[in-house]
């Protein structure tokens, strides 16, 4: 790869991006963006009213319940009718969901029934009228000029870290927890929660940001107050319970702009497939890296330059900010241009590149965000490269471990997919349209002559499955493990054996080797071979991630814990499972699309069945 | 060649390109992803949901007017401990999830809570703490309403309502109304500056059909997928459990709203014929209309959360009728300007 030449081909796509926007364009998306962002400063300081009058309360003018439900903006006033209380009860369709009425002997609170039973609804409104009286009350107190009888209850609140933070915690909270309906906070954090403090750098975190201010409302919402560890003082009802997503307000912030740009780029990549134009490029004396790359440059300089900005908008803010959060972004921008780019070499038409780009970018954003809701309480949070800017910006330390397990996979899986698309950035691929599964599949047989060649193929495929399986991990960690282990060894039964078959049948369908079975045996046999040598790499895992998190262990197979005889079992078991396994997929793939399903489901119920029968036994 | 062949035409590509099941897959994703949001969020505020007591170490010389208020709220269980030494051992040790002292001081009484840094529960801790704490504060309020010029107003009783109740009609409701929305404009974008940019729109022009005709039926078809993703949405949602009420006027603001932004990107794609831009033009201006449109008396999501939790004011109706008439207003000014246009300049 030339650099000269590859800088030509950047300023060429940076001058025509700019140069084909006209300034009336420019002027608009300016006015518009000025727009969005005045009316979003408006709405978030205002609040938005959402709720506006969705339970409807029959309160009488006169009554002193009116003025508390007239001020709450979720409930709407209607004029009361005495005659719709009939013999006590309320019934639904007549216009109210509660309706309050004096009588000599004090209020009644009538909820609307349906068939004799309160209402779902007349429920959750007679609870927005009970907050609706209380803030009333907080209202009519701060009037008062008896301070002390209207606010008798001073409290203190702080955050204090425990002594010995070791399992006893984690025991405590993790017995108490039983994971209730929404699946809560239960048994699978008893093993990820005890350690939260012990791992580096975790004592120190957030405890500089204690307002300290006092009186009335401490806010917890403040962009730096991640964790929620501000100290405030103040009435009861001062008290703001940390808000534990706030790393959402950050992921948007980073995440947003990388939406907006990849659709430019997607865009520019597409166009060059249609009407032929890029074959210009390609007829010139440069080679396809040097297009791809030279094209790619000015998008990835504008992600950069846009991070950068945002930190230093943070850092003006207050925030521990610096050069670390733009190198954990680096990942992220990497991995939504490369998969962009895919998506543009196999896409047919716009609205196809629309729709792939999105539910691209729609997954990424889940896994940069929802690991990073985690961060400060487990170590899975280190999944997400967002991670390492969210603990930037509160000023707590990463090493470099870490740093290099929440990068390592999103930058590999980044490659892999420039990697694949270069694979068809040539003149038969480009200008030819083919629906996008088979693209895909051309896209993996370029890389494939012989059976041998599965062996790299696959190994490219592994970072693939280690994003998958640490989503999966992720988003299944806060289940008991009873259940979550169960669901972590079929989802990644699944998955391995869909990294390893896949490449496998891509050269059945493109005739890179015969359909017979010896050639089948010998496809699979490399793909397995190839799977388990790069798989081994993973153990990075066990030195630098998530030793404690049981799932992970499932997920990984580390086996932690076991003995030295068992480790040697470890190395060996897995190889011969995954050329077995491989093998009868690649079997079933020699047969068409109809025996590669079957065989690829066999070797995943094969899969599962080792993943219980040995794993599960070991560990 | 009719409007309805080029109808057909345009459901044909986008069915073979799988652009349909792409879409209601981002759908669910999106819907999905807020669910989770929200109800991770809401399990640790939510003493049910996140499961177990609390357990708390009461000290100090106020303990005795603390630990009644405590009792009092569900899921909180004090335990009195006279010396702050030994609570905050049971602290450490993880016994207790959080150290209250309280003490008497210049008429009032000044509690300090101590609450765990870094723990899962610590949001539920911090919240069964207030619920409690806001207990004693109204009965020390009731026990000094001498000294207060306008004593606080009795507060009803608790309900046991679903936290999620509102959620389904005030978030996941307009969500799964105004994506289908915002979604059709740009594929109806990607379309018409996709048959300009390949030169395809020459042979449509070829066909005895006018150029206004062409617009109606791909516009047409791509308005009247939202109504009906609404209502499989609608459907779902009452398998699930949710009843949705005013379907009717759901399903017409819904086709009222994918007139207008159908509109909006039909002239766009017109007037900027060229993909990039016009998908950027437009992705903004849908922002800011919807931006826009939280200024009016009632914003668009929350006419969608009246109409469907079944709380519907006369503004609702007032709005929903402004809805159709823009619609109207939109389609008729829309054809006209199409018609104005010159097919020629696209070649």
């Amino acid at each position: 790869m030339r650099p000269r030449k590859l800088l030509r081909i950047a300023r060429w796509e940076t001058t025509t991006g700019v140069g084909g926007v006209d300034r009336g364009a420019i002027a608009v998306v300016l006015a518009a963006i000025a727009f969005v962002g005045a009316v979003g400063v408006v709405g978030f300081v205002g609040g938005v009213a959402i709720e506006d009058g969705i339970y409807r309360v029959g309160v009488d003018e006169d009554s002193r319940f009116h003025a508390p439900a007239a001020e709450d903006p979720s409930l709407a006033v209607v004029e009361p009718d005495p005659a719709v209380v009939a013999d006590g009860r309320l019934e639904t369709g007549q216009g109210y969901d509660i309706h309050v009425r004096e009588t000599a002997d004090g209020t009644r609170l009538y909820l609307a029934e349906a068939g004799g039973e309160p209402t779902e609804k007349s429920r959750a409104a007679a609870t927005a009228f009970r907050e609706a009286v209380e803030a009333h009350n907080e209202r009519r107190m701060r009037l008062e000029s008896n301070e002390t009888a209207a606010f008798p209850v001073v409290v203190t609140l702080e955050f204090v870290a425990r002594d010995d933070a070791d399992g006893a915690e984690a025991g405590g909270d993790g017995d108490s927890g039983s994971g209730g309906s929404g699946g809560g906070t239960g048994d699978g954090s008893g093993s990820g929660d005890g350690d939260d403090t012990g791992g580096p750098g975790g004592p120190s975190d957030g405890t500089g940001t204690g307002t300290g201010d006092g009186g009335v409302g401490a806010p917890s919402l403040g962009a730096f107050d991640l964790f929620g560890t501000a100290d405030t003082a103040g009435s009861p009802s001062d008290i703001s319970p940390p808000f534990p997503f706030q790393s959402l307000v950050l992921a948007f912030v980073f995440v947003l702009p990388l939406n907006f740009l990849i659709q430019a780029y997607g865009s520019s990549m597409l166009a060059e497939r249609l009407d032929r134009r890029g074959e210009l490029l390609l007829v010139a004396p440069v080679s396809p890296a040097e297009i791809v790359f030279g094209k790619t440059l000015p998008y990835f300089a504008a992600a950069l330059g846009i991070t950068t900005v945002i930190v230093a908008g943070l850092r003006l803010l207050g925030g521990g900010a610096g050069p670390l959060s733009v190198l954990a972004v680096v990942p992220l921008a990497l991995l939504f241009l490369a998969t962009t780019f895919l998506g543009a070499m196999f896409a047919r038409s716009y609205k196809e590149l629309t729709f792939v780009s999105v539910t691209v970018s729609t997954l990424l954003t889940t896994y940069a965000f929802v690991p990073a809701v985690f961060a400060g309480t487990s170590p899975v949070a280190f999944v997400s490269p967002l991670t390492i800017a969210v603990r930037d910006l509160t000023g707590a330390g990463v090493t470099v471990g870490q740093l290099a397990f929440a990068t390592g996979p999103a930058t590999l899986v980044a490659g892999v997919c420039f990697l694949l698309g270069l694979g068809v950035y040539r003149e038969e691929d480009l200008f030819t349209q083919r629906p996008v599964h088979l693209k895909a599949l051309d896209a993996l047989a370029g890389r494939i002559r012989r059976p041998r060649s599965l062996v790299l193929v696959v190994a490219l495929m592994v970072p693939f499955v280690f994003v998958a399986e640490l989503l999966v991990v992720v988003l299944l960690f806060v289940l008991p493990v009873a259940v979550s282990v169960p669901l972590v060894f079929g989802a990644i039964a699944v998955v391995e054996e869909l990294a390893k078959g896949v490449p496998v049948y891509a050269g059945f369908v493109r005739g890179r080797y015969d359909r017979t079975l010896g050639a089948a045996v010998a496809a699979g046999s490399a793909a397995g071979v190839g799977f388990f040598l790069a798989e081994k790499l993973s153990l990075a895992v066990q030195v630098v991630g998530l030793p404690e998190v049981a799932v992970a262990d499932a997920a990984f197979q580390t086996g932690l814990g076991a003995g030295a005889g068992v480790v040697a079992l470890l190395a060996v078991a897995p190889l011969l499972l995954h050329v077995v396994t491989a093998t009868v997929s690649a079997v079933g793939g020699s047969r068409g699309r109809r025996g590669f399903l079957a065989g690829l489901a066999a070797a995943a119920l094969l899969h599962l069945c080792y993943n219980v029968a040995v794993v599960s036994r070991l560990v | 060649m009719s409007r309805i062949a080029v109808a057909r035409r345009e459901l044909g590509s986008l069915s073979r390109e799988k652009t349909i099941v792409l879409a209601i897959l981002i759908q669910v994703i999106i819907a999905g992803f807020s669910s989770f949001l929200v109800v991770g969020l809401t399990s640790l505020y939510d003493p049910d949901a996140a499961g177990g007591d609390v357990e708390v170490a009461v000290t100090g010389e106020a303990a005795d007017a603390m630990v009644a208020a405590a009792a009092e709220t569900e899921g909180l269980t004090p335990r009195r401990v006279a010396d702050p030494a030994d609570a905050r051992a049971a602290f450490d040790r993880g016994e207790v999830a959080a150290v209250v002292r309280a003490e008497r001081r210049d008429g009032r009484i000044a509690v300090s809570a101590s609450v765990p840094q870094s723990s899962l529960r610590k949001t539920l801790v911090v919240v069964q703490l207030r619920t409690a704490l806001k207990t004693l504060e109204r009965d020390e309020r009731v026990t000094r309403s001498g000294s207060l010029a306008a004593p606080p107003l009795p507060v009803p009783p608790a309900t046991d309502a679903s936290p999620y109740f509102g959620f389904s009609y005030t978030v996941l409701l307009p969500l799964l109304v105004f994506l289908p929305v915002f979604i059709s404009g740009a594929v109806l974008v990607d379309s018409l500056t996709e048959e300009i940019e390949r030169g395809t729109l020459e042979l449509l022009r070829v066909t005895p059909l006018s150029f206004v005709g062409i617009v109606d039926g791909k516009a047409g078809l791509l308005a009247a997928l939202v109504p009906a993703q609404v209502l499989a949405w609608v459907a779902l949602l009452s398998i699930n459990g949710i009843a949705v009420s005013n379907v009717a006027a759901l399903i017409v603001m819904a086709a009222a709203l994918a007139v207008i932004a159908a509109g909006f990107a039909a002239g766009l794609a017109l007037a900027v014929p060229v993909r990039q831009r016009a998908q950027l033009t437009y992705s903004l201006g849908a922002l800011a209309a919807f931006a826009a449109a939280a200024g009016l008396p009632e914003p668009p999501a929350t006419t969608v959360a009246r109409l469907a939790i079944g709380s519907a004011a006369r503004t609702t109706w007032l709005h929903l009728a402004g809805y159709v008439v823009a619609a109207v207003v939109v389609a008729v000014a829309v054809r006209r300007y199409a018609g104005t246009v010159s097919p020629e300049r696209f070649g």
